[in-house]
């Protein structure tokens, strides 16, 4: 694994945990009822009918974010608490984006098939170059390949499989 | 065999819960039965028709509604229709497949066996999350993530897998029935032509200049040579018959142009606010010649070629029509568990093998035997036919509708347990880079094709039962760990291995060497236009990597340990230009046409030890960051499982080595004339990564790193 993917997981892991600590189970969604197609927010106590799902929605770290699905907000993250989102069971995908203060937009996507908790990993805006895909600038005197479209000496290859670098939720 | 297992359930749920099988006195007994039962456990029966379900109304041209018992006298999961000389009654679905009748699902409700329901062994539902989809997508209700469709739309993903119900057929009948798109058609320019050549949009005036330049040319030679037409003066001059030919063939392409834009524009295959401009293979044309395409299930580049050009030709309702035969066909299929479809058939015609009788039997082409039985039986043979069917049965009657078929006796190798096997062969094999250092591409002419073979044990035989062009990998770009793209041999391994796990609507996890560019999309959400993580590719779904549904070839572990994944899958996909072009590989997996693999998965559950593990939920995320946005691919399920055992074997031959490079090369090759930070880095050793060829795989167990589509 590559060190700023591991440094990535720390921290994913740690932020995970900070999120357990402060009891996510007692967070208040915010937001109003919503007609219709939109998401209705509710508090995630409230009583789950066989017809309905809850998504929880958190960050991490715990940072306020604002949730929207399309033109619509859906509401803001509550830090410590999270936001819960009900739908009608099996209607679709949400593809939400997650923006938070200092930090890069998420997209990301709920599931309404079963209740689901999804965890935001948030990254800051100054170390983007964690992030995989992430292209580091080509310096100006860098020119073309001189071996392009030749392959290369065969270097060997990378050494014991890497796990595979999911994020747990 | 599937007949024999929907007797087999049939027969049982008339014990659970008393069927009425009055009907089934009145029913000959068929000249033929299936003999094969399977071990699979029933899916979970379907839900009861709506209460107050209409009798089927008998218009006075249709045959007489039948006397008993009528379709109100039937338990609703227990009704099936039976043609009869031209009649139509209802009976008994238990006591039909009793008699040896196969019970077609003709249903709006149907999806292939891959997405039924099962139970487990405590009696409780397996839900298939994919299954709603798949039902929404036939019906025209749903779109491929899920969402109601707006209205009107229609998906026409035939051609992807999913063919329309007969609900949606019925719609399109009695549409077509009405439409005026084939009256007043110049059929003759449309006949007149094969093909309509492509002109990029930018070069239009430009040949057509050039077209007027000879012409002007030929007919100033036409009147020096005294000859009355072009044609003359080809037949004299035979050197300027290319340019004569030439110039005749653009202005009947231009005529035929004109009907083809009539008759798209009237089916409604112009997308909205993509605007053509007539005469000119733009965008929209490109679009719309697609979109009808995938409506009719033809299986072309989307140009104007030869069966796109003669499903055109043809009036809207023989279109619909041979759309209801095959979709007939999938149903008959799936109901009589075949897969001979004649395509292991050589120039000397089917294969043979010796019966138990010692005499040499031909190898049938049960697909078409079975389907055409079926149409006959249901009084389907021609559009008229069809429409007047649609007619008597209203969309309420086609919601949940089955009829009893009487289907051609199964070959004496069917058992319940089949010793089935594949072997795939990679036909010719370059592993020389297809470019020189300039960015020149080199062809690689193939004479023999990759192919998917599909083989049975009996009585010491090996009995090839369907044989299907599939795909190897090749050359492919490939996302390394600096953030660039390079070309990667993605080779497909060889040797033997085995099919334990089939998963249905599987999800392929893109590992971090896909293109970054391949993994978004842009999609409205809510009224907003956005960029997404491209879920069509990941699945599940018919867009799918892994298509409608994968086997995963594995390398069986010995001695306790686990399996060996190298990362290859044979399954079915979308891109079936990749299967049928002549430059067409994959990443390294084996591919088919999805409806094939849906076809082959459906046929080896029913005929193999089968253990469902049904969903396989998961929690995986991953990020990845494109401009200033992190995208977050999140998979909640890796598809609906079923475990083969023992499990499949399957032998992947090496096939023919051409071209100078006898061995794949192993690292990445920098793209021509794209700068680089460096050298290029290590191939990464993933599974996905070994596809290319590299060292020994990886346990198969516990890993969800997808493997190369």
């Amino acid at each position: 694994m590559r060190p700023r993917a591991r440094r990535s997981k720390l921290r994913l892991r740690a932020g995970i945990a900070l999120l357990a600590i402060l009891g996510v189970g007692t967070a208040v969604g915010l937001g109003a009822q919503d007609a219709d197609e939109s998401p209705a927010v509710a508090e995630p106590s409230a009583p789950k009918t066989q017809d309905k799902v809850n998504i929880t929605l958190q960050t991490v770290p715990p940072r306020k974010a604002v949730v929207k699905w399309g033109n619509k907000t859906l509401g803001v993250i509550p830090v410590p608490r999270p936001l819960v989102v009900v739908r009608p069971r099996d209607s679709g995908p949400l593809d939400l984006v997650v923006r938070a203060a200092g930090f890069l937009p998420v997209h990301t996507r709920a599931y309404t098939f079963s209740d689901s908790r999804v965890a935001i990993k948030l990254t800051p805006v100054s170390e983007k170059n964690t992030l995989f895909g992430y292209r580091a600038e080509v310096l100006p005197d860098a020119g073309a390949s001189p071996d392009a479209g030749a392959p290369p000496p065969a270097p060997a290859p990378a050494p014991a499989p890497a796990p595979t670098p999911a994020i747990p939720h | 065999m599937k007949g024999a297992l929907q007797s087999t359930v049939l027969a049982a749920l008339a014990l659970c819960l008393g069927c009425d099988v009055r009907g089934v006195a009145s029913l000959p007994p068929p000249q033929t039965t299936s003999s094969a039962t399977t071990s699979i456990p029933a899916p979970a029966s379907k839900p009861a028709p709506p209460a107050g379900k209409p009798a089927t109304p008998a218009p006075a041209s249709s045959p007489p509604a039948p006397q008993e018992p009528g379709p109100s006298a039937l338990p609703d999961d227990d009704r099936a229709l039976v043609i009869r000389d031209g009649q139509e009654s209802w009976t008994s679905a238990t006591g039909a497949a009793r008699s040896g009748y196969t019970i077609i699902d003709l249903g709006d409700d149907w999806t292939p066996y891959i997405f039924a329901e099962h139970r487990g062994s405590d009696g409780q539902p397996m839900p298939n999350r994919y299954r709603r989809v798949f039902l929404g997508l036939a019906n025209d209700t749903l779109d491929e993530d899920g969402e109601p469709l707006p209205a009107g739309e229609k998906n026409y993903l035939e051609l992807y897998g999913i063919p329309p119900s007969l609900g949606v057929l019925r719609a399109r009948f009695l549409e077509d029935e009405k439409q005026k798109c084939h009256e007043g058609a110049n059929l003759a320019a449309m006949e007149a032509v094969e093909t309509v050549g492509y002109v990029a949009p930018e070069k239009v005036k430009q040949e057509e200049q050039r077209i007027a330049r000879l012409r002007s040319d030929l007919e100033g030679t036409r009147k020096k040579a005294n000859a009355r037409t072009l044609a003359e003066l080809a037949a004299k001059d035979p050197k300027l018959e290319p340019k004569v030919k030439l110039v005749e063939r653009r202005a009947a392409e231009k005529l035929a142009m004109t009907e083809v834009e009539r008759r798209l524009a009237c089916e409604g295959m112009f997308k909205r606010g993509v605007k053509h401009s007539p005469g000119i293979y733009d965008d929209a044309m490109r679009l719309a010649v697609r979109r009808f395409q995938q409506k009719h299930m033809i299986y072309e580049s989307n140009y104007l070629r030869q069966k796109t050009m003669d499903a055109l030709a043809r009036a809207p309702l023989a279109n619909d029509h041979e759309a209801l035969v095959r979709v007939l066909r999938e149903r008959v299929v799936a109901a009589a568990g075949v897969v001979e479809d004649g395509s292991a058939e050589g120039k000397n015609g089917p294969p043979t093998y010796t019966g138990a009788n010692g005499r040499s039997l031909p190898v049938r082409n049960l697909v078409e035997e079975m389907k055409q039985a079926a149409v006959e039986q249901l009084g389907l043979t021609s559009p008229e036919a069809a429409l007047a069917f649609f007619k008597r049965h209203s969309a309420a009657d086609l919601r949940h509708l089955r009829a009893a078929v009487r289907l051609p006796a199964l070959p004496e190798y069917y058992e319940p347990n089949m010793d089935l096997s594949i072997v795939i062969d990679r036909g010719e094999v370059w592993y020389d880079l297809p470019w020189d250092s300039a960015g020149v591409r080199h062809a690689q002419p193939r004479k023999r094709y990759p192919s998917f073979h599909v083989y049975v044990k009996y009585k010491e035989q090996r009995i090839p039962l369907a044989r299907w062009r599939t795909t190897i990998g090749g050359w492919r770009a490939e996302q390394a760990s600096d953030g660039y793209e390079y070309f990667r041999y993605k080779g497909s391994d060889v040797g033997p291995r085995v099919i334990r796990n089939v998963v249905a609507g599987p999800v392929w996890i893109a590992p971090e060497s896909t293109p970054i560019r391949t993994l978004v999309k842009p999609k409205t959400v809510n009224g907003l236009q956005q960029r997404v993580v491209n879920y069509d590719e990941l699945g599940p779904g018919f867009l799918s990597a892994y298509g409608l549904i994968a086997g995963y070839l594995v390398v069986p572990g010995k001695g306790g340990k686990p399996d060996w994944d190298n990362g290859i899958r044979a399954h079915g996909s979308s891109e079936y230009l990749s299967m049928y072009s002549a430059e067409g590989y994959s990443h390294g997996c084996h591919r088919l046409p999805n409806h094939l693999a849906i076809r082959l998965y459906s046929f080896i559950l029913h005929h193999r030890p089968t253990r469902i593990l049904g969903d396989q939920p998961t929690n995986i995320a991953r990020q990845f960051l494109l401009d200033n946005d992190v995208f977050e691919i999140r998979v909640p399920s890796r598809g609906y499982q079923y475990v083969l055992e023992p499990p499949l074997p399957v032998d992947v031959l090496e096939g023919e080595i051409k071209g100078t490079l006898k061995k794949p090369v192993l690292t990445y090759v920098p793209k021509p004339g794209v700068r680089y930070p460096g050298p290029p880095p290590a191939v990464p050793n993933s599974a996905e990564g070994r596809a290319g060829g590299i060292g020994p795989g990886r346990s198969a167990a516990g890993d969800d790193e997808g493997g190369t589509p």
